[in-house]
């Protein structure tokens, strides 16, 4: 008798410590689904769930606050998903969150996220609230991508390929520079000139510094012109003017190279003065003629002055002015 | 036509026990739900089937939970998802080997036991004694005993599933630096209520299966000690053979229901 209450009590435990362990099971699949406790239903409606199934997890910032209850086609193209957060949760999730789907790493299950937002102020979510979804990038795509730019990879390589086998070979400028010892000798060279060229510069700047260092910018008119401003301005306009002055100049030796090309042109008169004898013959007697008759003109003259009918004239003329003359004194 | 012939005797005995078990069965459920009860019989099969086969489940699921996780660490690692050795590790256990392993465990200790013990008694003919006497042989030896196989083979499978999680948990510990904390939490993480419920309803079929052959083929012994050896045997095969098939029909049902 006393053997069989020894064995039930062992039996008692027995069972005690299975339903224990069993329930402790129950218990935290079912906490972990949010059976136990207060919990609020809250909706989302995607184009593409990307194999979301009911069960799955679903965050907060990264922190699981619930589980997918239920997935179902609202029409062709929209499907609703249906989360069972807990009360605690949905006391800090704001209605102007936004959920997406994503993988649970590249291999895991797929994860309902819920990434707060701060555009806009919000109130606490509550039960049936819906909230907008996002589509995120998928795997597939992702791998759609790389597949692309795997592609693209394969023929840059080939190019490379070709561009290095090219090189190799010597051919265009790359290769002649890696391959063309005349080539390379010429740029040796021109590294030695061009290191001669950067001493003497240096030298030179040395000396440009130098000079500049003695530039006795208080009383010289380098000095003047580096230091004072106003000298600066007067510099600049008096340039400007001379960039004028220069430009008429340019203008006065463009007219000039034009009267000069007209009067080398033989339709000019004066050309025809100078370069033409026969003309400046026929001038010359033309001008001896005009004297001679002027001569004659005069003696004519003289001769009307003894006449007896302008004698008279001409004593009345030589008396008025003799008058002016004496009124002038 | 020797070899036809001794096969046809073959299947129609194979079809006769069928028959046999079915009526076999039929009475229990019968007998079950007819007073009077063998209440204390029933506790003291508990115990002896339970208690008595703790030690050697919880062995068995330890080292299970042990191997199993070393041997799939490897390609784990191979893979770089080390960190999904929970998830993997109890689910397989808690939906499928677990249950599995422990079944033929019991079924070896339970079922070759039952077989042994009522086969002795019939060929010693304390059954039919049983019967002169007025006590209900089936009900005092075969009820209790179904029953009580059908009730501690979940208990017993639980017990060692948390076990074998123990153990692998042990190895994540020493080789992957993941506590227990951590451990549980991904486990309880991977699991649904489909892999605990369908797995521990199955368990019940499986006692009940381990239970029911024992008996029947040691209340159905014969031919002398002979029989007794055979009766044992024969019903650990015929019961391990049956836990596959129950094993399939479990899964199958649940993916039904579940997928």
């Amino acid at each position: 008798m006393k053997s069989n209450s020894g064995n039930n009590l062992k039996l008692g435990l027995l069972i005690m410590v299975g339903l224990i362990i069993f329930t402790l099971g129950v218990y935290f699949i079912g906490k972990k689904q949010n059976l136990f406790g207060d919990s609020i239903t809250i909706s989302s409606v995607f184009k593409n769930v990307n194999g979301l199934q009911p069960g799955n997890n679903v965050r907060y910032s990264g922190v699981n606050v619930g589980t997918v209850k239920e997935i179902k086609f609202l029409n062709d193209t929209a499907i609703c998903v249906n989360m069972l957060i807990s009360q605690e949760s949905g006391n800090l999730i704001k209605y102007s969150s936004v959920a997406t789907i994503n993988s649970d790493g590249l291999v895991g299950s797929m994860v309902l996220n819920i990434l707060p937002t701060d555009k806009f102020p919000s109130r606490r979510l509550k039960e049936g609230d819906t909230l907008y979804s996002l589509s995120q990038v998928a795997t597939t795509d992702m791998l759609n991508t790389l597949n692309k730019t795997n592609e693209n990879a394969a023929l840059l390589t080939e190019d490379l390929i070709k561009i290095t086998n090219s090189i190799n070979a010597g051919e265009g400028v790359l290769g002649k520079l890696l391959k063309d010892e005349t080539l390379a000798k010429n740029i040796q060279e021109s590294a030695a000139n061009l290191n001669f060229t950067t001493r003497s510069a240096k030298s030179g700047l040395t000396k440009l510094n130098d000079l500049l260092n003695s530039v006795d910018y208080e009383n010289s008119i380098v000095g003047l012109l580096l230091s004072d401003s106003t000298a600066q301005e007067n510099l600049k306009t008096t340039i400007q003017d001379l960039q004028a002055s220069s430009s008429q100049i340019n203008k006065l030796s463009a007219n000039l190279e034009e009267f000069s090309n007209s009067l080398n042109s033989e339709k000019g008169a004066l050309n025809l003065v100078v370069k033409d004898t026969t003309f400046v013959n026929h001038l010359d007697q033309s001008i001896r003629n005009i004297e001679e008759a002027t001569h004659r003109f005069n003696e004519n003259m003289e001769a009307l002055k003894h006449n007896i009918l302008f004698r008279g004239y001409f004593r009345k003329l030589e008396r008025k002015k003799a008058r002016q003359e004496n009124g002038n004194k | 036509m020797k070899f036809l012939s001794s096969h046809q005797s073959g299947f129609i005995s194979f079809f006769n026990e069928i028959g046999d078990m079915g009526n076999f069965t039929g009475r229990y459920f019968r007998e079950l739900f007819s007073k009077p009860f063998e209440f204390r019989e029933f506790l003291n099969q508990c115990y002896q089937m339970g208690n008595k086969s703790l030690l050697l489940v919880g062995v068995t699921g330890f080292i299970l939970g042990l191997v199993f996780t070393l041997q799939s660490r490897p390609t784990l690692m191979e893979f770089g998802a080390v960190s999904w050795m929970p998830s993997m590790i109890s689910i397989s256990i808690v939906r499928e080997i677990g249950p599995v392993i422990i079944a033929l465990i019991c079924a070896g200790r339970i079922g070759s036991s039952i077989g042994a013990e009522l086969g002795s008694m019939k060929v010693t003919e304390q059954i039919d004694a049983m019967e002169v006497s007025g006590t209900n042989p089936f009900k005092y030896l075969v009820v209790t005993r179904i029953l009580a196989a059908t009730c501690m083979l979940p208990l017993l499978v639980i017990i060692g599933d948390f076990v074998a999680l123990v153990g692998s948990a042990i190895i994540e510990n020493a080789k992957g630096d993941v506590s227990f904390t951590l451990y549980f939490n991904q486990v309880f993480e991977a699991l649904e209520f489909t892999d605990l419920i369908p797995a521990t309803l199955k368990t019940f079929f499986f006692g009940f299966a381990i239970g029911l052959v024992g008996c029947f083929k040691g209340y159905n012994s014969n031919k002398g000690t002979a029989g007794v050896g055979k009766a044992s045997n024969s019903a650990v095969v015929f019961t391990s053979m049956l836990l596959f098939v129950l094993d399939f029909i479990a899964v199958f049902i649940t993916d039904i229901f579940y997928s």
